[in-house]
């Protein structure tokens, strides 16, 4: 019997994390629908939504299984290793199952999922949407963010590696790139590393990083200090709202 | 025969213990290095892990070196689980497994993590903080909660990698919030028995022993952590009244 046709449809909006999905499925050159949620009005917290991720966060994933039924898949890190899992057996994102490189792609992947998004979110948070300004929390996040930029940027100069594992692309660096294109938003100034820089470039220059990084519109990173701050300003507005609307359940 | 995994750690933590505790279960023999958390960010050590996070692991088998617990734990289980006594053989649920392990390690972790720091760890109290990382703790329950409902596992019917990743964290909620700990589920109840179903197997009472006797030989209290911190922070408030 063959394999159900894939049918995905990706549910995300324009974050760092949304994006890791939309890059890793141009990069795979699979059809996918979009479906923009608007966090803005807490669409990630209806029911429908719940229904697919219980956590009530983008991305999601909605796709035909093996099996003829429906998946549904949250946690960006989980949908990409599903991705390449099912849809990637000429590994153009990621190596054959059991090797080596497999399992160290995995973990600059957990460290990513686990570590500079959480502290870089936390950054963002104390950086540009928190109620009130706490430099001790903008501090704290700020230099964990630097520390780990600095961790990839070692590795990276490190035997002057073009991408994370095995000089390949793959969704070790594609769970990254959306990050790290938005070190200046999180308070980080990316020129104080300089091969983290060059591997931002070089992920630009790919057509899947491309097409990927404007799902569902394009990203604005080349904002000026004042138009951040704009944005900045509109965000917090509604973040605050939706905080305190969880906080009362 | 299977040699030995190297285990580096610095006992206190719970993202080691996360790791041991599925050794423990798939019965795969394994060592402990146990060091002081002053030598985490230093060489030897980031030779092994360049984050100095632990834990990471050596194993000699395959000669891989890997840190990230969650990158440990997908590992074991693929490599040595052969059985599939923690995993599923279908791929439908070992995708829900993975996305269960990717909410412990990107949601539990890091935001349990912040809550201590904020409540516990962190000199000045920051209200706004505090308060931020303590909703934050109880909306990961709300998810866990309702996930729970009816069932005993978070994907299937039988306890997985997914489950075990949880209770390091979920154990220590009292110490991280600071509240009494008979109170730490009092919202939570289907969390509170997926808890005591995983805390009451071997593997759990294993690597809370052996974390006891490690926290010992560097001179650290294990116990010191939940009714005493409650105490003490009734007791600071105390002291600030009289004041």
């Amino acid at each position: 019997m063959a394999e159900p046709q894939p049918d995905i449809t990706l549910y995300t909006t324009q974050t760092p994390n949304g994006v890791k999905i939309s890059i890793l499925l141009e990069e795979l050159g699979l059809p996918y629908k979009v479906h923009k949620i608007d966090i803005t009005k807490d669409v990630q917290k209806e029911p429908w939504f719940l229904a697919i991720n219980p956590n009530g966060r983008i991305p999601a994933l909605t796709d035909t299984f093996t099996d003829g039924k429906a998946i549904n898949l949250f946690e960006s890190g989980s949908i990409m290793q599903y991705l390449v899992s099912r849809y990637d057996p000429e590994h153009k994102v990621s190596f054959p199952a059991g090797s080596r490189e497999s399992y160290e792609v995995n973990n600059w992947l957990f460290f990513q999922n686990a570590g500079l998004g959480p502290m870089q979110g936390q950054a963002n948070h104390f950086n540009r949407y928190a109620p009130e300004r706490i430099e001790y929390g903008v501090n704290r996040y700020v230099n964990e963010t630097r520390r780990l930029y600095r961790v990839l940027d070692t590795h990276l100069k490190d035997g002057d590696k073009q991408y994370l594992v095995g000089n390949k692309c793959t969704i070790a660096d594609i769970a990254h790139f959306g990050w790290i294109n938005m070190a200046a938003w999180s308070g980080v100034e990316i020129d104080e590393f300089p091969t983290l820089k060059a591997w931002k470039e070089r992920m630009l220059e790919r057509e899947g990083v491309k097409k990927g990084k404007d799902v569902p519109e394009p990203t604005k990173m080349n904002l000026t200090k004042e138009e951040m701050e704009k944005k900045a300003a509109e965000t917090r507005a509604w973040i605050q709202k939706g905080m305190k609307d969880t906080a009362q359940k | 025969m299977t040699k030995p995994i190297r285990v580096h750690m610095c006992p206190p933590g719970p993202n080691p213990w996360k790791v041991v505790i599925i050794l423990e279960e798939l019965g795969i023999p394994y060592e402990i290095h146990s060091f002081k958390f002053d030598a985490v960010k230093e060489k030897p050590f980031t030779d092994l892990n360049p984050n100095g996070r632990v834990p990471a692991i050596e194993d000699p088998n395959t000669n891989i070196v890997l840190w990230e617990s969650g990158a440990i734990i997908q590992y074991l289980v693929e490599e040595y689980d052969t059985q599939k006594a923690l995993t599923y053989e279908a791929l439908k649920e070992k995708h829900q497994l993975t996305q269960w392990l990717m909410f412990q390690v990107s949601g539990q972790g890091p935001y349990f993590g912040q809550a201590s720091w904020f409540n516990v760890l962190h000199a000045e109290k920051i209200p706004s903080a505090i308060e931020r990382y303590n909703n934050e703790v109880k909306r990961i329950l709300d998810v866990l909660e309702g996930c729970l409902e009816g069932k005993e596992w978070l994907v299937g019917d039988k306890i997985t990698f997914a489950d075990l990743a949880f209770p390091t964290w979920n154990d220590r909620i009292d110490a991280i919030i600071l509240c009494p700990p008979e109170a730490k589920f009092e919202a939570h109840p289907n969390v509170k028995a997926w808890h005591e179903r995983m805390t009451s197997r071997p593997s759990w009472k294993k690597a809370m022993e052996t974390r006891a006797k490690l926290m010992d030989e560097q001179g650290l209290m294990p116990n010191v952590r939940t009714g005493d911190l409650w105490q003490s922070k009734t007791k600071s408030s105390t002291v600030k009244k009289v004041v």
